[in-house]
């Protein structure tokens, strides 16, 4: 399958996409309304965002579905609604995906962390996580677990994910810079959860999310000496700037660019961009890959 | 054993985690009649300040911040009936917290919560998706001192700004202090809503609360 044969492909650069939700608020998405609802109330917007990151030169892009897990539709009473959403946010993305190009399953985190912290427990997050996996599996070519910040919650996502499907896997935790180096919240330094994920056999590490691309940069030095695996980054654009009642990210495109081209050359096999990224980070990141 | 010893013990099993070791300190320090107040600030604040400070150089986690928290309020609650002077007396200030109405996202401001809670603070959290108009109404009816109102997304945080606006109307901006949490909050989005500060994590909100009531 495609997916494989770009891996193998030692040339093949493979661009993710970018942020979904800074998309969203850029079209006037509601005050706290569940990105994964407009799935079905604003079907067009969401054709349209996949289709602009297609069209900046994505390779993948991944469906709207981030929040679609029981556990966190639950918190926004809307668990009823889960197959609908899903459903529809393959048919959106199914629309604006070109030939030769894939779709990847997106599957957030729960938002319901483990005691001390929170009452979540491994059974509860398989679950979750398997009811999600079971409605995305028809219409992707793979998966991407992504933004989570505990390493017990991925591996259950992992694990639920593999009973449900034989589609690859990118596992993309978030983590943290501290002065000992790069941990989750939950204290899991990156060499652990590298280890970790190898073992459950994932196809791709990740890391995505809360680091900007100066900070990615720093985390995929360490990254790439610790797995023979290949490696994915998201990166934000830096900390979003609120002024009246707009949402800003002020990195300048060609710093976020650069700071992917260097991870390119550190041996960064698959690249794209998290919160405050757009088509046009995405299309910047494409004019390098396509000199490379 | 000295009263030092005893203090270093507590301060001990709150960094330890040790929740067994904690309470029976604070049992031993009821029955052996000593002032509780110090054994408290001494003993216990001591212990929840070590863990702040590890959890700010990265050698602590959210796991053991909310462990330590939890235990130092266990023993708060076993030492505080037994005080002189009741519960007032190590009371820094009332606090009201919440994250803002369209927001579920709860883990931030429970973590300041249970941690003002560890340093003194009497603290009301009034959970998730809590409308602007119902945090100022309880504020008011708790007699509050501070309001802290979380956002993690850049599309409810404008419901911030909201609190401010409603304590303008009502004229009762001078009676709160209104501070901000939440990933994408700033300085410049403090200054826009005019509020009197924002934290990056609990422990900096605990600095920021006592500095701000001049504890």
């Amino acid at each position: 399958m495609l997916f494989h044969d770009w891996l193998k492909d030692e040339s093949k650069i493979v661009l993710f996409d970018g942020g979904m939700g800074t998309e969203l608020i850029k079209r006037g998405l509601e005050t706290g309304k569940l990105p994964d609802l407009l799935n079905i109330e604003k079907p067009d917007i969401i054709v349209e965002i996949h289709k602009s990151y297609y069209e900046a030169g994505s390779d993948m892009c991944q469906s709207n579905t981030f929040g679609s897990t029981p556990l966190n539709l639950k918190n926004h009473s809307l668990e009823d609604k889960i197959t609908n959403i899903i459903d529809k946010a393959l048919d959106n993305i199914q629309k604006a995906c070109p030939p030769g190009r894939l779709v990847v399953g997106d599957i957030g985190p729960t938002g319901e962390f483990r005691p001390p912290v929170g009452k979540a427990t491994s059974e509860e997050w398989h679950s979750s996580f398997a009811t999600q996996t079971r409605l995305l599996e028809k219409g992707v070519a793979l998966f991407h677990i992504e933004t989570i910040s505990d390493l017990e919650e991925m591996l259950s996502a992992v694990r639920a994910v593999k009973e449900i499907s034989d589609k690859p896997i990118i596992a993309s935790i978030t983590y943290k810079k501290t002065k000992r180096g790069f941990f989750t919240i939950m204290g899991d330094p990156l060499e652990k959860c590298i280890n970790a994920l190898e073992n459950e056999k994932v196809d791709v590490i990740g890391a995505n999310c809360t680091l900007g691309s100066g900070d990615m940069l720093d985390l995929a030095k360490q990254a790439v000496n610790m797995t023979e695996l290949p490696i994915s980054v998201k990166p934000n654009a830096g900390q979003p700037r609120i002024e009246g009642t707009k949402t800003y990210y002020d990195q300048p495109i060609e710093e976020f660019v650069r700071d992917i081209q260097d991870m390119i050359n550190l041996g960064v096999k698959i690249v794209g961009g998290c919160c405050g990224t757009t088509p046009k980070t995405i299309n910047g990141i494409r004019k390098i890959i396509d000199k490379i | 054993m000295s009263q030092e010893k005893i203090f270093s013990d507590i301060l001990d099993s709150i960094v330890n985690l040790d929740e067994e070791t904690a309470l029976e300190l604070a049992n031993k320090a009821i029955n052996d009649n000593m002032n509780l107040m110090d054994v408290i600030e001494k003993g216990y604040s001591a212990g929840i300040r070590k863990v702040g400070e590890l959890w700010e150089e990265g050698e602590f986690f959210l796991p053991e911040l909310m462990r330590g928290a939890q235990i130092m309020q266990n023993c708060l609650d076993l030492l505080i009936p037994h005080l002189e002077k009741g519960t007032e007396e190590i009371s820094q200030g009332t606090v009201v917290i919440a994250t803002i109405e369209g927001d579920i996202h709860s883990i931030g401001k429970t973590i300041v919560g249970t941690m003002l809670r560890a340093y003194g603070f009497k603290v009301f959290d009034l959970g998730a998706d809590v409308p602007a108009e119902k945090i100022v109404d309880f504020a008011i009816e708790k007699k509050a001192d501070v309001i802290g109102v979380s956002a993690l997304l850049t599309t409810t945080m404008f419901g911030q700004k909201k609190i401010i606006e409603i304590l303008k109307e009502r004229n009762l901006l001078e009676r709160f202090k209104v501070i901000l949490g939440g990933a994408p909050v700033t300085t410049s989005w403090v200054n826009e809503c005019n509020a009197d500060g924002f934290a990056e994590n609990a422990i900096d909100a605990v600095k920021l609360v006592k500095s701000l009531l001049n504890k």
